[in-house]
């Protein structure tokens, strides 16, 4: 008997994993006084949950999953879309993702200075004002799209640029080295 | 890198401190709780309480006794600092990517704090953004434009000393190089004024052609020797500091290794060498004499007519600009038109190496329409730069021919009315030309310079790295009989990330003991120390009873072998791969230790037998043929002590019980340690040891683990049923 109990403890995770569960307004989301959030899903408190973008770059606000705080960070669920909710519950949600991702937007570019290999640059972002360096002999600039970028500083900060062709005809001179 | 910045005058002040509290950490944080950039934010450690401050007041103070742990989590682009306070997890700070290590100390500070111990944890990492100036550090310790001690200078005459002999004999050269260059115009006044406007004879002509002549011979005589002798001086200092930097790798702790790119250690052989190469030949073998040939130039221009030397000198400043914005533009469009050639080819290779995925799918014509995008592409940007060369090169150099032609004019003026002779005006036109001739070669250096300094800095951050390497006296050579004993050994490869923790065990002469556990729980970990590639932090490892830190390497590797899951062949013939353990073993202990590993039949069917060459890597091999060829290495050495890592594992059935039988015969009576993901190859083992959260969660025999019912009775009725 006790041998069928661990073959099925496999068999069922691997069973579980497959299962893809949605979570909806109904589910009960609550803030620690941490900063951080449990979610109360089938009858069962999950504390601190982690919580995912699957697709990050097209689509931040779809598909969240919503993960056990441990090392396996199994899957609890999946929020299909985060417009839909409530807007506590997107809310608190939204700080949890804030905390888990920083790629600040770029909206301004003020200055690219190239010196010997590195290119820094002082621009504008979402986030506000800042300074940040590449290694240009690297591959820092990665292209979402033609006109979508993202570029990894030095520090492997993520910087974004949603349109290229949105930029002044300047500040894209500027950039014409990187594109 | 730093962990305790200095913090403003306001935050000391505000900093509540209670006897015998001190600071022992403050590092910036620079993200607020809206996820916006912050500046001037500290975070504050002392010896009692953790303080956050926003760039004005302290917002949040939490006290080190009521925590029980600290944890700097990484996330995308950043990562949070968490103490756990009576069970709560709370967020102390969050962080964008540049502090990630930095907190990753922290955490461990705070977690000494924690304990009760009172030690300050030190990083040994280096920072990547120089804290001065800003600007990038090369991958070295200091920043290169900020470090006081005279760097370069220093760096390089550190790099010439050796050379002294060579570096007085081009400095020779290149001395007699500027006095024939100079010369010449001198002569050719004389030729003017006192031949042929003067009433010299063709005697005085000839003698004056002939000298000219000399000249020219000798100007092409120097140019050979120096170039030549710069050459070899550059060669050479570039062989020497290759070999240098190739030693001082093999004597490094692989810890140091691990931590940097392969490339980039990579790198500093051979690209930055070769660099400090071409320096030697096409800068510095011109730079003393450019100087000498330049400040002489400007002197012979003002002695022969300041006028009109001044005159000149204003030009100076607007072909320098334009040069440099011209240089500026030509490599801002060649680095364009290289990235867009990158792409070209890496979806060329990109396509050619998946051919069988983009066949079965059928994506054939997307894939030609992609490329041809990006061949459009760079032919059209290519055709752009090649039109913006054509058009603006000869622009630059008749603007530089301009200087000349305001010399001739007003030159002329002052022949005419005899405050010149022709021949000095003659002689001051070369002197102008030589004039922009060598700004437009000193306007390179300033780039030149800096690159061979960030080349300096770099290859010698590696010599610099202190191996601390044990006197030889203090090292015993040993006689391995097979104790293996480990004695509350930890290890971590980041000083902030214990992999082993208090590990001990003790295992017998002979015993063969099978490692099992999920990736990741430090198996590989535990090999690596006992192969002696790195060495524990706290505790002991004994072999035979001695501190394996106080064997002799070389004694205790003859000893040990090895095979890996992913077998390194280097490249070159079977028997070269064979013999790596012992060269100088002989064929038939070469064929006897084949025939041991199964290996000798599949070599004898390869038409060149144990002479075919294995192709880089050992590629041209399949994956058992390369495992066998591992195990007759290791059973060459006839090792006292066997480590292997998955040996079987990624192979295919046949293979694997070929390799099983083979490695059967070479662990007879030896301690053996196997890794294995497979139980059904650790039938043999005395034991089993299982390594699970970072410790030996289990060890015994297969039939007390199984009665135990714990980790290993899962994972073994999960594989065999």
């Amino acid at each position: 008997m006790a041998e069928n109990d661990s073959l099925n403890i496999y068999e069922k995770e691997a069973e579980e994993m497959t299962a893809l569960k949605k979570i909806t307004a109904e589910n009960k989301f609550e803030r620690t006084s941490g900063g951080f959030i449990n979610l109360t899903f089938e009858g069962v408190t999950y504390e601190r949950v982690k919580v995912v973008r699957l697709f990050p770059f097209t689509d931040a606000n779809k598909f969240i999953s919503i993960r056990q705080n441990n090392d396996k960070a199994k899957e609890i669920g999946i929020i299909e879309d985060l417009d839909e909710l409530n807007k506590e519950t997107k809310e608190m949600l939204e700080e949890q993702l804030r905390l888990n991702y920083f790629t600040p937007v770029i909206e301004k570019i003020y200055n690219i200075k190239d010196e010997y290999g590195y290119a820094y640059f002082h621009v504008k972002t979402d986030k506000g004002e800042c300074k940040f360096a590449i290694n240009m002999a690297s591959n820092a600039v990665t292209k979402l799209s033609d006109s979508r970028l993202i570029i990894a500083d030095l520090d492997e900060n993520r910087f974004e640029i949603r349109d290229v062709n949105a930029l002044t005809q300047k500040e894209r001179r500027k950039l014409d080295l990187f594109l | 890198m730093i962990l305790y910045y200095s913090i403003p005058h306001k935050l000391e002040e505000i900093i509540p401190f209670e006897e015998n509290e001190r600071i022992y950490y403050a590092v910036p944080f620079d993200i607020d709780d809206k996820g916006n950039w912050i500046k001037d934010s500290y975070l504050v450690v002392t010896t009692k309480k953790i303080h956050v401050y926003d760039g004005e007041k302290i917002t949040n103070t939490i006290e080190i006794n009521r925590c029980s742990k600290a944890k700097a989590e990484a996330k995308v682009g950043g990562g949070i600092l968490v103490v756990t306070t009576e069970g709560e997890d709370t967020v102390v700070v969050h962080y964008s990517a540049k502090h990630l290590s930095r907190y990753a100390y922290i955490a461990r500070g705070i977690n000494i704090l924690i304990s009760g111990r009172f030690e300050e944890v030190e990083s040994s990492e280096y920072e990547k953004i120089c804290p001065k100036c800003g600007r990038a550090i090369p991958g070295t310790k200091n920043c290169p434009k900020c470090s006081k001690e005279g760097g370069f200078i220093k760096d390089f005459l550190k790099m010439a000393k050796p050379y002294k002999k060579d570096f007085f004999y081009v400095f020779f050269l290149m001395v007699m190089a500027a006095v024939t260059t100079l010369l010449n115009p001198e002569i050719q006044k004389h030729l003017i004024n006192d031949v042929l406007k003067g009433n010299g004879g063709m005697k005085q002509a000839l003698v004056l052609i002939l000298i000219m002549f000399s000249l020219s011979v000798g100007i092409v005589i120097v140019n050979i020797l120096k170039s030549n002798a710069s050459t070899r001086l550059g060669a050479k200092i570039s062989a020497d500091l290759r070999y240098a930097l190739f030693k001082k790798y093999q004597e490094l702790p692989l810890a140091f290794i691990n931590d940097r790119r392969p490339g980039e250690l990579l790198n500093r052989i051979t690209s930055d060498t070769t660099y400090v190469r071409e320096f030697m030949e096409d800068v510095f073998c011109n730079l003393f004499a450019v100087l000498f040939i330049f400040i002489w130039d400007v002197l012979f221009m003002m002695i022969l007519n300041i006028k009109l030397a001044l005159l000149t000198f204003i030009f100076v400043p607007i072909v320098v600009v334009m040069i440099l914005a011209f240089r500026r533009t030509v490599s801002r469009i060649f680095h364009l038109q290289w990235r867009k050639l990158d792409d070209v080819s890496s979806d060329l290779q990109d396509v050619i190496s998946g051919m069988r995925v983009v066949k079965t799918y059928g994506r054939e014509a997307a894939e030609s329409a992609r490329f041809k995008a990006l061949s459009d592409d760079f032919s059209e940007t290519q055709r752009r730069n090649e039109t913006f060369w054509a058009i603006f090169n000869p622009i630059i150099a008749f603007f530089m021919g301009m200087g000349s032609v305001i010399v001739v004019y007003f030159g002329g003026l002052d022949v005419f009315s005899d405050k010149m002779s022709a021949g000095e005006l003659y002689q001051f036109i070369t002197y102008t030309l030589l004039l922009f001739q060598y700004i437009n070669w000193m306007s390179w250096l300033p780039r030149e310079l800096s690159q061979l300094t960030s080349s300096l800095e770099r290859i010698n951050d590696i010599l610099q790295q202190d191996v601390n390497a044990k006197d030889e006296k203090d090292l015993t050579d040993i006689d391995i009989k097979g104790e293996i004993k480990f004695d509350h050994a930890t290890f971590g490869y980041k000083s902030y990330q214990p992999v082993l923790e208090d590990i001990n065990a003790v295992i017998k002469p002979g015993e063969m003991i099978g490692i099992v556990g999920a990736s990741g729980t430090g198996k590989s970990t535990l090999i690596n120390l006992l192969m002696g590639l790195y060495e524990i932090d706290d505790g002991n490892l004994l072999i035979d009873g001695i501190d394996i830190r106080n064997i002799n390497r070389k004694s205790y590797h003859s000893q040990l072998g090895v095979v890996l899951q992913e077998t390194f062949l280097f490249s070159g013939t079977i028997i070269d791969n064979i013999r790596f353990s012992k060269p100088e073993a002989t064929y038939e202990e070469i064929v006897r230790a084949a025939k041991t590993a199964n290996a000798h039949d599949f070599i004898c069917n390869t038409p060149d037998g144990y002479n075919t060459y294995v192709g880089e890597k050992g590629y041209s091999l399949s994956g058992g043929e390369r495992q066998r060829i591992a195990i007759a290495r290791a059973i060459l050495t006839n090792p006292k002590f066997l480590i292997l890592d998955e040996a079987t594992a990624s192979l295919d059935t046949e293979s694997e019980y070929m390799i099983q039988k083979a490695l059967e015969r070479l662990t007879e009576g030896k301690t053996t340690f196997a890794i294995a993901h497979r139980l059904s190859t650790l039938k043999k083992a005395n034991r089993i040891m299982v390594i699970d959260g970072h410790n030996i969660a289990e060890i015994g025999t297969h039939e007390n683990l199984l009665e135990n019912k714990g980790i290993y009775y899962n994972l073994y009725k999960a594989q065999i049923g």
